[in-house]
């Protein structure tokens, strides 16, 4: 693995995920040791959305790898992908420029639910990487076979066997037809409203949030993160669609399981469980998945 | 309610949008008034931070066209029905069919609330010349002497089929009865179109925030087919 980080950064900037001040970032790194495979504290949303930057000007951006992006995280950029990719000329340039190293979790964390969306094995990946004590086994897309030329080709039959391991050890939440059971006028928008202070700390956690808002600033044109939880995210001058808390926090429900379902296919939710781990007020999105819609 | 017109010709068609902004100020989503290939007007009501700045602004930004337009070229009977200051996108597809010597194909119903509301007042008498205009208020003063009520009311006084399709532009309420009405006297709903306004901030569908349901108002809109949205619960909001 030493010698592919060697030779990935000589055409890239090289970032991954480093232990400091008791924190998992992400930062430039030059040696492979120095990667945790701990997760970030944060989503690595920022490589390719940043907080806040002028849309006046789009530099031609650098080519990056960023090492020890865990499953969950990079999933959510294949999910935005399908919205997003191709139209927003910023997210295009930069995650057309970027590698990601995937590490897969060996272990189950303690509330993640990925194994509802399909486990810590992508489909998707630039280089996944799998470590089995102190080997290291590593699916690569076409893309980037040129790294691995010098290296044995193994079947699929150990990244299936470990995924079948690693999917008995997390319970799988009954996600299928969620978009069909959600309702509308379900009680559980209203309590989840009762205890949210609309911070929007669900957004801006998670991996598969791509909202922005556009606004003017002196000389500049500004994007920034938004959050559907905020009353302003609907609000114009013809009046606000969403008016109260419950029916913004049902959106964003909403948006996940129903209408991304609907329009791509796909549930825009990777079972990270950074939305909950963040939530101030303990709102769990796994009882979006496991409330009992029938009775209501 | 004032209009601004542009040098640029209008790349786009009725129905469209375009983000027009004042430099330091911000954007807002606006429809294009004049019809393809004319000189670009916007009748914009000065009603938000954007809009009110952009009267008597120096410079004003634009960029777009954006967003589905009115498939006037597939049908032969149009029934355009606008509500209130819902009307520039209508003012813009007379020009069209104008433009393609097509009017023959449009009937015009418009409401407003007062005589004084009416926008296009001198406009509206120049089409009536040779196109099928029904203006309604929903509250006359001395001087009006055309008909009072609510504009689903004027429906029944169209001449054309009810295969016809009908573009239907305003504020919600008036949009949701008469999208009622009009099933009620038997137009399909297939053949129903909406123009629905949402809060659009990037106009490619990117930014999040003009849903209506599972689509992005200023990217699958804003002339959404009826039987397309009928099922969203947020479409007359």
């Amino acid at each position: 693995m030493k010698e592919v980080f060697a030779a990935i950064s000589k055409d890239f900037e090289t970032f991954g995920t480093i232990e400091k001040e008791g924190e998992v970032i992400f930062d430039k790194v030059n040696d492979f040791e120095h990667i945790s495979e701990k997760r970030s504290r944060y989503a690595p949303k920022e490589f390719l959305i940043k907080r806040n930057e002028n849309v006046l000007l789009l530099e031609e951006q650098t080519r990056r790898a960023v090492f020890g992006v865990k499953s969950c995280d990079l999933k959510g950029f294949y999910q935005m992908d399908k919205q997003i990719l191709g139209k927003d000329p910023f997210y295009t340039e930069r995650r057309e420029k970027t590698l990601f190293v995937n590490f897969v979790c060996n272990e189950p964390c303690d509330g993640g639910f990925c194994t509802s969306f399909g486990g810590p094995i992508l489909d998707q990946y630039d280089l996944q990487v799998l470590r089995d004590g102190k080997d290291y086994h590593i699916m690569v897309s076409d893309k980037f076979k040129e790294y691995f030329n010098d290296y044995r080709e193994e079947g699929d039959s150990f990244f299936s066997r470990f995924s079948e391991s690693f999917n008995s050890k997390m319970d799988v939440l009954p996600v299928d037809g969620l978009e069909g059971r959600m309702k509308w006028n379900s009680g559980l928008w209203k309590e989840f409203a009762s205890r949210c202070i609309s911070c929007g700390a669900c957004n801006f956690s998670c991996p598969t949030c791509y909202c922005f808002d556009l606004y003017d600033d002196e000389n500049e044109r500004k994007r920034e993160w938004d959050s559907c939880i905020l009353s302003g995210f609907t609000s114009s001058s013809a009046g606000n669609v969403r008016k109260d808390l419950d029916e913004r926090l049902r959106q964003r429900f909403y948006h996940k399981y129903v209408y991304f379902k609907k329009s791509k296919g796909e549930y825009l939710c990777t079972g990270c469980n950074r939305c909950v781990e963040d939530c101030p007020v303990g709102i769990d999105i796994k009882e979006v998945i496991t409330h009992d819609y029938s009775i209501e | 309610m004032y209009s601004i017109e542009f040098k640029t010709k209008n790349k786009g068609k009725a129905g469209q949008f375009y983000m027009l902004s004042v430099p330091g100020v911000g954007e807002a989503p606006i429809s294009v008034a004049s019809g393809s290939g004319r000189r670009l007007v916007f009748t914009i009501r000065s009603i938000g931070t954007v809009t009110a700045r952009m009267k008597g602004s120096k410079s004003v930004g634009l960029r777009g066209p954006y967003g589905t337009y009115w498939p006037w070229k597939d049908n032969d009977e149009i029934v355009a029905v606008a509500g209130g200051i819902g009307v520039p996108p209508i003012r813009s597809l007379i020009e069209e069919m104008e433009d393609s010597k097509m009017t023959e194909r449009l009937e015009v119903l418009y409401g407003a609330r007062s005589p004084s509301d009416i926008v296009y007042k001198n406009q509206f008498k120049e089409w009536k010349k040779d196109l099928d205009i029904h203006i309604t208020v929903d509250k006359g003063d001395s001087e009006w002497k055309g008909s009072v009520g609510f504009v689903p009311s004027l429906l029944k006084d169209s001449h054309f089929s009810k295969n016809a399709a009908l573009f239907v532009i305003g504020p919600p309420l008036m949009m949701m009865n008469t999208v009622k009405e009009a099933l009620k006297l038997g137009y399909k709903d297939d053949r129903i179109f909406l123009s629905l306004e949402r809060r659009m901030e990037c106009g490619i569908g990117v930014c999040g925030h003009c849903n209506v349901g599972q689509y992005y108002a200023c990217e699958s809109g804003p002339i959404f087919n009826y039987s397309t949205v009928k099922g969203e619960q947020e479409l007359f909001l």
